[in-house]
């Protein structure tokens, strides 16, 4: 039996055997481009990290991290930062519950409120800051009354960091809890669950990696948080400003131990979160159980 | 399906959506079950919503068991989800994806004994090997047979069902279909299946009802509504393809089912209808031919032996229902 080819079809269908179609070039060339790109962006976004590496010494970091009190930066930061963070969890997983589900009057305007202070200079904040919670401040009064200083304490530098890290928390919660359909809530509740129930069972679990990717660019962002904190908490002395300090004193070589320092302070949390989002997003994705 | 006060079911609802407004009202007592058939977009999914409370009703109230389950009244409050005995087959599915088949089935049982049970279920559904898996590894017919599973777990009293076997395959759907309704009776319970599939419909339930543009147009026994629609638009609904003017009578059409014409002249069985054949093609074991009658009017009819196309036939619509135009 003798077979053809329908070169009618192949025609049509624009491919020639033996020859690549001008569309597959084009198709070729631009995933290599796409794949260039990304090569050069990844470097770029590489290349601090591998800079700092580079110019630091075990001898410099001993003599930067070594004496007595050296890193109590270190632990106000991570003090400030956690206090911070529980803050944002509390105050700012109902807000972006009911946003994401709608239940907000005024919505939009309250969106716009948590959008602000991503859109101001932190420098800004806090000048603004100090009007609000400094000694003279519209607040500054109230909390005065309790026994609360709103410039160079911890609790300002609280609330400096809460204003820098906190939108970065609530917009993750926000599209973590819209990613979950509403239906199933419905679902969980004329099957039994409470409204809080279905939260805990369903909910929360669907929205856990949102919610960790979130938190952890919330937690990156308070750590590293300068230009309000700078301004209104200067003391007491957090990582930022005590690298910003350093390298007035020292210039960079002095520096350069405490921003590794910082880096490795607030970068673990959120590699974590990210590889555990990865992993239960795939999980549920996926196709067995554990 | 006449209200009455132990009836276990009360609908009389009316809400507004974009396009069309929907209203229905009916009751159904413990044990019955009732289809709602229509067209995409007719409203049957907001019906089932609003019985089940997950709807805000523009007017009117849903009640189960006498308790209020959606609508506002004076001095009385809607059950909250959790106490409304109801449980909804949504179409799409909606499984809870982080869980697993048997996790997901189990979901609405709040006594822990109940395993034995759940995994005969499974075994009924034909999801045992599939028990530790998740929601996104199954097929759609699947996931149509845990979210089933799920409702039927339940403690129901109401069970509500949007085309919950429609991506499942026919062989299984006899058996889903007679677990479902067994489940539906060992508790006593009201069933409401809304489909736009017509044998679908009759197969689950013993009540019919048509729903077009948001109206329930009809309401009866599964048989009566297709053999006798009130209205043409009922009749072309529920597969009248054809209508010929009653010779005797102004605005009267004979509405002609193509399954309830047989060839040849039989006066004492319906009407004698005589015309031309247009075409004929394969129609499952059986062919359609549409058929030109004397009064111009076409119609589809379903027949064993295909007669020649451009043939004068002669054939006897058996009882056809009489309807306006």
């Amino acid at each position: 039996m003798r077979t053809t080819t329908p070169a009618g079809n192949l025609a049509a269908s624009g491919v020639v055997p033996g020859f690549p179609s001008a569309g597959r070039i084009v198709a070729r060339g631009s995933t290599a481009l796409a794949l260039l790109g990304a090569l050069i962006i990844w470097l770029a976004l590489l290349g601090p990290f591998a800079v700092l590496i580079q110019h630091l010494s075990f001898h410099s970091i001993r003599a930067a991290l070594g004496p007595p009190g050296a890193l109590d930066p270190l632990w106000t930061s991570l003090g400030a930062s956690a206090v911070a963070l529980g803050a944002m969890v509390l105050l700012g997983t109902p807000l972006a519950y009911l946003l994401a589900r709608g239940r907000l009057p005024l919505a939009r305007i309250v969106e716009l409120g948590i959008l602000l202070p991503l859109m101001m200079p932190p420098l800004v904040i806090g000048l603004l800051l100090i009007f609000l919670i400094g000694p003279d401040g519209t607040l500054g009064n109230l909390l005065a009354d309790i026994h609360l200083t709103g410039v160079n304490t911890f609790f300002a530098l609280i609330v400096a960091e809460f204003y820098e890290a906190a939108p970065f928390y609530v917009l993750g919660a926000h599209a973590a809890f819209a990613s979950v359909d509403p239906r199933i809530e419905q679902d969980a509740t004329l099957l039994g669950d409470r409204p809080l129930q279905a939260f805990r069972r369903i909910t929360l679990p669907l929205a856990a990696p949102g919610l960790a990717t979130g938190l952890a660019t919330a937690w990156a962002r308070a750590m590293g948080a300068f230009g309000a904190v700078v301004i209104i908490a200067y003391y007491p002395r957090g990582l930022p400003n005590q690298i910003f300090i350093a390298f007035q004193e020292f210039s960079l070589p002095g520096a350069l131990p405490f921003a590794l320092l910082l880096v490795v302070a607030a970068l673990p949390l959120p590699v974590l979160a990210y590889l555990w989002s990865a992993r239960t997003r795939s999980r549920v994705a996926g196709a067995e159980a554990p | 399906m006449t209200g009455t006060p132990s009836s276990l079911l009360e609908v009389d609802m009316e809400v507004e959506r974009r396009q069309v407004t929907v209203a229905a009202a009916f009751t159904l007592q413990a044990g019955e079950r009732l289809a709602i058939f229509g067209t995409s977009g007719a409203g049957k999914t907001t019906i089932l919503e609003s019985i089940a409370g997950l709807v805000q009703l523009t007017s009117g109230k849903v009640r189960v068991d006498g308790k209020l389950v959606a609508g506002r009244l004076k001095g009385e409050r809607a059950l909250e989800p959790r106490h409304r005995q109801v449980a909804l087959v949504r179409q799409p599915t909606t499984l809870f994806p982080h869980l697993t088949v048997e996790q997901n089935v189990a979901y609405g049982i709040r006594r822990s004994p109940a395993r034995g049970q759940i995994s005969d279920l499974l075994d009924r559904l034909g999801l045992t090997t599939l028990a530790r898996a998740r929601g996104a590894a199954l097929s759609g017919g699947q996931r149509q047979r845990v979210a089933l599973g799920r409702a039927l777990a339940s403690p129901f009293r109401v069970l509500l069902l949007d085309e919950p076997l429609s991506a499942v395959d026919l062989a299984a759907r006899q058996e889903l279909r007679q677990l479902t309704i067994e489940a539906s009776l060992d508790r006593n319970a009201a069933g409401i299946l809304v489909t736009h599939d017509l044998t679908e419909a009759q197969a689950f339930s013993d009540q019919l009802g048509i729903i077009d543009d948001g109206r329930l147009l009809q309401l009866g026994g599964a048989h009566e509504v297709v053999l006798f629609p009130r209205s043409r638009r009922v009749a072309e609904l529920v597969g009248y393809g054809g209508f010929v003017p009653v010779p005797s009578a102004v605005d009267s059409l004979f509405a002609i089912h193509p399954d309830r014409v047989v060839p040849g002249a039989a006066p004492q069985r319906g009407v004698v209808l005589t015309g031309t054949v247009l075409s004929t093609r394969p129609f499952g074991p059986r062919y359609e031919c549409t058929v030109c009658e004397r009064s111009g009017e076409r119609f589809a009819v379903h027949v064993d032996a295909p007669p020649a196309v451009g043939t004068e036939c002669t054939l006897t619509a058996l009882d056809p229902p009489v309807v306006a135009p």
